[in-house]
Parts: structure tokens; sequence; C-alpha cells
């Protein structure tokens, strides 16, 4: 059953953002702000960073805001964190992501003016940008979420959010149908999604935290993973990619959305994060955490599987 | 003076990666008080369980291997202090992965042999070899290795439909 989605607080976030943009460049606080403007199809919003404070009346806030702002201050654009205090437009999702990069000494907290946006949903990446959100168009992630208020950021408009209503979890639920499934179903249902793999790496470069200088899947002596888009080397790709953003991923979607071949590459992540906590009681979140689960351990660690 | 060698229809290959201070030290033991194990497995040996990536285990099987075992020092008894207690999560974390895409996890075996535990290596190295001879080869990643680009062919009706409107 499709339920339509209130976002009439969006048009108060976006003058909210606004405001603070052009106050906080005006007085200086901040050199440049990454934030969503209006991009040239009807509804669809881009990534802008704007340093006049003329500028700010550019930023919007809509439900087509789907990118990840993050990764703009990690690897395409790692000259704007040197040029002194940075804002950046953050859902709660990103806010993950950003404390995730700061839990890893990528980013300074004290280096960022953090606007939160309080945030009712986002479209899902296969719609027009002008759809009106319901809960068939909004994005899987945010039918999960239950963090649409970001909290301890610099600023945050004042703006009641509604809360989730109890959307159909679409990630736990296509987990649970995979793990249902026997061994050999789930392996050609892997074979058949990576086989639509064509190695752009959209996804990694998307992605917050593949932010190494070399990755291991570009090293060729030795060769760890075949580069070409073949079989073997789609399928090990993947693998390793869930791998090293096992217990780091924060759940922005941003892979899923990228992938240009639809591969559900954040149902490996969300699996692998729901592992992570079974295992280890560990979880993304706002708070930054100096040790993930993978890089700490405790000598009680569960070794049942191992002889 | 050896005892007679039963034959069998399918060898495994078993390839076993242990740390240098512990297992390989094991199976060293093993070797020089003359224990029989099954010529199955292909010992690589690294400074620690902490230095084995998850990939090696996906390379292994790439290339041909039918199982893996991963081995190395008991949980306090690193040579690098905390090396195996890394290792532990993280094959934890791998495993559930494997599982995830379908990889039979029987074909994969963690242990932990200490340098004294000659006789532990053998039976580990020998149950493993069992129970992947009895499970067969496994077909799924050397398909996968020898199979050829998919994504190049056009045998989806969606991808059918969208290459007729170009």
């Amino acid at each position: 059953m499709t339920q339509p989605i209130d976002t009439s607080i969006y048009a108060a976030v976006t003058a909210a953002i606004q405001g603070e943009a052009k106050r906080i460049l005006s007085e200086g606080q901040v050199t440049a702000i990454v934030g969503y403007a209006a991009a040239r199809r009807k509804g669809s919003a881009q990534p802008i960073v704007i340093s006049q404070p003329d500028d700010a009346q550019k930023l919007i806030f809509t439900p087509a805001c789907v990118n990840n702002l993050a990764v703009y201050l990690t690897k395409a654009k790692k000259e704007i964190p040197k040029t002194g205090k940075i804002g950046i437009v953050v859902k709660g999702c990103d806010l993950k992501a950003l404390a995730g990069l700061m839990g890893e000494s990528q980013l300074k907290r004290e280096n960022l003016y953090l606007i939160g946006v309080p945030c009712a949903g986002v479209l899902g990446s296969t719609i027009q940008p002008d759809t009106e959100l319901t809960s068939d168009s909004i994005a899987p992630k945010c039918t999960e979420c239950n963090e649409r208020m970001p909290p301890e950021c610099d600023f945050v408009p004042a703006v009641q959010v509604p809360v989730n209503q109890g959307l159909e979890k679409k990630y736990a639920a296509e987990i649970a149908r995979l793990e249902a499934l026997t061994p050999q179903e789930r392996w050609a249902y892997w074979k058949e999604q990576f086989s639509k793999c064509i190695k752009c790496y959209a996804c990694r470069q998307v992605c917050p935290f593949c932010f190494c200088e070399q990755c291991l899947c570009d090293r060729n002596k030795p060769q760890m993973v075949e580069t070409t888009p073949r079989p073997a080397g789609n399928f090990a790709w993947h693998i390793v990619r869930a791998m090293h953003l096992a217990g780091r991923c924060a759940g922005c979607a941003e892979c899923e959305r990228v992938c240009p071949m639809d591969i559900p590459l954040n149902l490996l992540n969300r699996k692998m994060a729901k592992e992570l906590k079974e295992l280890f009681e560990h979880e993304a979140g706002f708070e930054v955490q100096e040790k993930g689960p993978l890089n700490s351990f405790t000598d009680k660690d569960d070794q049942s599987f191992i002889k | 003076m050896h005892p007679e060698k039963p034959k069998h229809d399918f060898e495994p290959k078993i390839i076993a990666f242990v740390c240098t201070w512990c297992t390989y030290a094991g199976a060293d033991l093993a070797g020089t008080s003359r224990m029989q194990y099954p010529p199955n497995v292909r010992v690589l040996k690294f400074p620690c369980t902490g230095r084995i990536d998850p990939v090696f285990i996906l390379k292994a099987f790439q290339q041909g291997a039918d199982g893996v075992l991963v081995s190395g020092c008991h949980p306090g008894d690193c040579h690098y202090i905390a090396g195996n207690f890394h290792a532990r999560r993280r094959f934890a974390a791998f495993r559930k992965l494997l599982e995830f895409v379908g990889v039979d996890l029987n074909r994969l075996q963690f242990s932990w042999v200490s340098a004294a535990e000659g006789g532990k290596w053998v039976e580990v190295v020998t149950e493993l070899t069992e129970k992947v001879r009895s499970m067969g080869p496994m077909v799924e990643f050397k398909e996968l290795a020898l199979e050829e680009q998919w994504s190049g062919a056009i045998d989806t009706p969606e991808l059918k439909e969208a290459y007729e409107q170009i």
C-alpha cells in the first residue's frame, strides 16, 4: 500500500539553511559550505560548494538531495578541508559517515561546521527527481532510518520532523529472504547480481570510507583481485569491498545509489552491520569511536568456530 | 614398513595458512616425530595469523583449493601480543560474509595449534581432508575463474529492450 510521506518541513529547512549559510559566510566563520543546489532537471538537486554569502540563496533541501556530501571532504575535493573551517549540510545518515571519518582521523570536528538537516526521507535511486515522496518512491535506507534529527550539530533548523511511520524495512526483509535460502540458491543469486558488474568502481569512488590512496584492488604486484570485469574478479571485488567496509559502513547507501547496474550493494553492507552487531555489539552511530569492531578485540570473543 | 595407502577417487587440495611461531612449528614437530598426515595439505607460512588477509582465502579458492585451513597460536600466545585476537574477529566476520554469498563453510577451517601440538595438527589436517574429500571438489570458484565476461552478454529482457531502443 502506497502511503504519502510528509515533506512539508523541507521548505522551512531550506529557508533556515540559507539564512544560516549566509550568516556564517558573511561573519567569516567558515570559508566554504558544501550543500545542495537545484540542478538543471526539474526537481533535481546536485552538490555545490559555495564561498560567497550571496550564493547562500542557491542552497536547497528537497527529497532529491540524495548525495552523501561527506565524500567531498575526503578524496575528490581533498583541497577543500585545507582551506579552513568548512560548513557542510548533513542528513542523519551522512553525519554517521562523518563521525566514522573522525574516528579514523580523516577529519577533525573543530574544522567542520555542521548544518544538520531534519530529514523525512529522500527519493530512491531509480526514481525521477520531481516525483512525490511516498512509501514506494522513498530510498530503501530511509525505511530503516530512526535518526531523522542529526544530534550535536552546530546548527539544526527548528522544525518538528515527522516520525518514521513504520514503513516496511526493505533491507531487513531482503536479508531475511536471502538467509532463508539454501547456500546454492544464495550463490546463484549473488553470481547473477555480480555478473552485472562492469567494474566502473563508482561504488568505491562515492564511498566516504574508501579513502585509501592506493586500493588493494588496483595493485598488481601481487595482484589480489583481478581487475577486468570477469566473474572471478567481480566476485572478489565485491567481497573485498564488503569486508573492508565491515564495521565502518555508516549505511548511507551511496554505493547502491550510484551503481549503474543496480547491484544491491548495500545489502552486503547491511548484512555485515547486522552480524557485527550480533557478534561484537558494535553499531555505526553518531558518537566518534576511536576503534571499530575489527581493529579492537576482547579476550572473550566468540571462538566456537575455531578448533 | 609403510602402512598400505588407500586409493581414493578424489584427492582434495588443501591450502593451510599457518603462523610461523606456533602452527608451523607444530607441523614441523609432527614431521620430526614421524607422525603421518595426508599429503593433500600445502602449507603457506605467514608471520602471524593477523597477517592473513581474507582475500588470501578467496584467492586460494579461485586458484583451485578445495579446502582452506587457517591456523595459528592459541589466544594469549601470539608472538606479536594480539595478532590472533584481531584475526579471530576478522575471520568471525569473514565467515558470516562467505556464508551470506553462499559458500559452504565446511571447506574453511580455523584452528589454534601450538608448537607443542604436533598431534593436534595431524588431527586437524586429517579431519579437514576427509571432510573435504567426502564433499567433492569445490567447483563454484573454479567455474567463476573459467567463465568469460558476463556483463558483455545481452541476455536479460531489460538489457535487450534497452539495446533495441538505441
